[in-house]
């Protein structure tokens, strides 16, 4: 099997997900290649070189790429190969099938599993709210999925680079017909709630904006993490969307997971269920959140969070 | 302009969908059906664009006569016209069928309309399989520009102007139509239909168009319920000073700080 790896950069870097994909690639093909499209990639092109990659191409494209353009790129680059991986960003869900379309592969998205049985790829993906899993057996000679970030871990850097080469593509002309005209960056979104660290998740139960800014804000500050949000907490926009955690939100899989005043509907915890440690913090004991939580608080959110954010500060300056 | 929303019927998303033991499916028992969410915010949209520049609304879904149920809804909250779509067998289609039977199906549907589409959209994702590639698919087979996760259109020229959300922001494109685009939560929520819509379009005929499916490219294969995750300790304590406390020790002692 030969695999090919997209890796999607965020400020010159690789983002987290992506590289996590490189283990996935080695696990299971002979090649496990890496593929950058874009500009200003030396840096990103060197760090996926130092994480295993066989191969690392880099496709030069000036200025922003409309997903056709990308999509266009990468089905012709993914003709030398058996199976292609993007990870299961937004971005990477909407392009993984329209390059399956554009090369008649049979693809998947979101897949929390990659194998390989008689030539043929495998997949494990959750459905139904993560409420159940699904095997799917792709039968074309070719593959695109989307790999859920989380599921593999993010490779070690190796000492020795593999040898980066320009790789000569150009979007074909059908690909280009629509523009990109204008950008509208949301204030203040500059954050990765998928690869941090630590992330600390206000739900309804926060009661108020204000609450929900302060509390949630010093808990994550105090932790050096981010702070996500339950639907309810996007509907009353209390923040921004990109903050969302859950189905047609971010999937997420911190070390750390937070939630305060977040009662545990299941399109939430869909989101989160794969952290690494769960804390919940709930005034209604009987709340679902605290079945799949490693320390259940049971307590109003307004009282626990400044003691408990005491508390950390403490021991953090304890420890010096 | 002409716009055709693409369905999938779905069990209602709010119930919580769990394993049936005795067939190793997912139990749908008290999950009533309904039109997929991201597909109702397309409706919508072209409900709403209709309305403030003209053009009128078609719902379609790919199923049997139970699937029927999203259809009639739709034509009580905006879609002028409906159509049921056969071919594929729903315990196996894959993504790929059901773009092609739509595919196969839309230029029928153009004809008994009597007028093509000049705009094709499809919810960016189902809220029970979550697969997220129908319209990308669709897309793939017409020679039409294509934009996924959209939250506005509006006419632009003899084109569109539609505004894509990402995950830190929104892009605007400009393209020509027709186009296939795929729908996001906008700003706003579906309307509810009144009695009187309701009534009517329980009345509406819905034709069905038969189309033959592409082969299946993707197999799907056991059902299976994810590693539960164990609860771990509950502390609930009158004084919240002793709780933290509590917190802290275990917290300390499982390394997490």
């Amino acid at each position: 099997m030969n695999v090919l790896a997209f890796i999607d950069v965020k400020d010159g870097k690789p983002i987290g997900t992506s590289l996590e994909l490189l283990t996935a690639a080695k696990e299971i093909g002979e090649t496990a290649d890496a593929i950058l499209v874009g500009e200003g990639l030396e840096e990103a092109a060197q760090a996926a070189a130092k994480c295993g990659a066989g191969k690392v191409s880099v496709v030069e494209a000036e200025g922003l790429l409309t997903e056709e353009a990308l999509s266009s790129i990468l089905a012709q680059a993914a003709e030398a190969y058996d199976l292609l991986l993007l990870s299961a960003t937004t971005l990477g869900k909407t392009i993984t099938p329209q390059v399956a379309g554009k090369l008649g592969a049979g693809s998947a998205n979101d897949v929390i599993k990659v194998s390989v049985e008689d030539g043929k790829v495998k997949v494990l993906r959750p459905v139904y709210s993560g409420n159940l899993q699904q095997e799917l057996a792709i039968k074309t000679d070719k593959a695109v999925v989307s790999v859920r970030g989380g599921s593999y871990d993010k490779p070690q850097e190796e000492g020795a680079a593999a040898p980066v080469e320009k790789l000569d593509l150009a979007a074909e002309e059908d690909a280009l017909r629509s523009k990109i005209v204008d950008v509208i960056a949301e204030a203040g979104e500059t954050v990765n709630l998928e690869d941090a660290k630590v992330v600390v998740c206000g739900g309804r139960g926060m009661g108020t904006k204000e609450d929900f800014e302060s509390l949630c804000g010093a808990l994550a500050d105090v932790l050096g993490g981010v702070v996500g949000a339950s639907r309810p907490v996007i509907d009353s926009e209390w923040i921004s969307r990109t903050r969302q955690v859950g189905q047609s939100g971010k999937i997420i899989s911190p070390d750390l997971y937070i939630g305060c005043g977040i009662s545990g509907a299941s399109q939430h915890v869909s989101g989160m269920r794969d952290s690494k440690y769960i804390i919940a913090i709930n005034k209604d004991e009987e709340a679902p959140i605290f079945e799949i939580a490693n320390l259940g608080i049971v307590g109003d959110v307004k009282k626990v969070i400044p003691i408990l954010v005491e508390e950390i500060k403490k021991r953090k300056e304890s420890e010096g | 302009m002409e716009i055709l929303v693409c369905f999938k019927q779905v069990p209602d998303d709010s119930v919580e969908i769990g394993m049936d033991a005795s067939t190793g499916k997912p139990d749908l028992k008290g999950a009533d059906p309904q039109g997929n969410a991201f597909d109702t915010y397309a409706l919508e949209m072209a409900a709403r664009y209709t309305e403030e520049h003209g053009g009128t609304v078609t719902a379609c879904t790919v199923g049997t006569e139970d699937d029927k149920v999203c259809l009639k809804n739709a034509l009580a909250v905006g879609a002028k016209k409906a159509y049921l779509v056969t071919g594929t067998d729903a315990e196996t289609q894959d993504a790929d069928q059901v773009a092609s039977v739509l595919a196969a199906a839309i230029p029928k549907m153009e004809e008994a309309n009597g007028a093509k589409f000049d705009l094709i959209l499809c919810g960016r994702e189902s809220t029970d399989n979550i697969g997220g590639q129908v319209g990308e698919l669709l897309a793939q087979k017409f020679p039409y520009p294509f934009v996924t996760n959209i939250v506005a259109v509006d006419p632009k020229d003899d084109g569109a102007t539609m505004k894509k959300e990402l995950d830190e922001g929104y892009q605007v494109l400009e393209l020509p139509l027709p186009a296939v685009a795929t729908v996001s939560k906008p700003n706003y929520d579906p309307r509810y239909p009144t009695i009187k819509n309701k009534l009517a379009a329980r009345r509406m005929q819905i034709p069905e168009i038969a189309a033959e499916p592409a082969d299946a490219k993707v197999e799907y294969l056991a059902f299976s319920e994810p590693p539960k995750r164990q609860a771990g300790v509950k502390i609930q304590d009158d004084d919240d000073e002793v709780a933290v406390k509590q917190a802290m020790e275990i917290l300390i002692s499982d390394k997490v700080l």
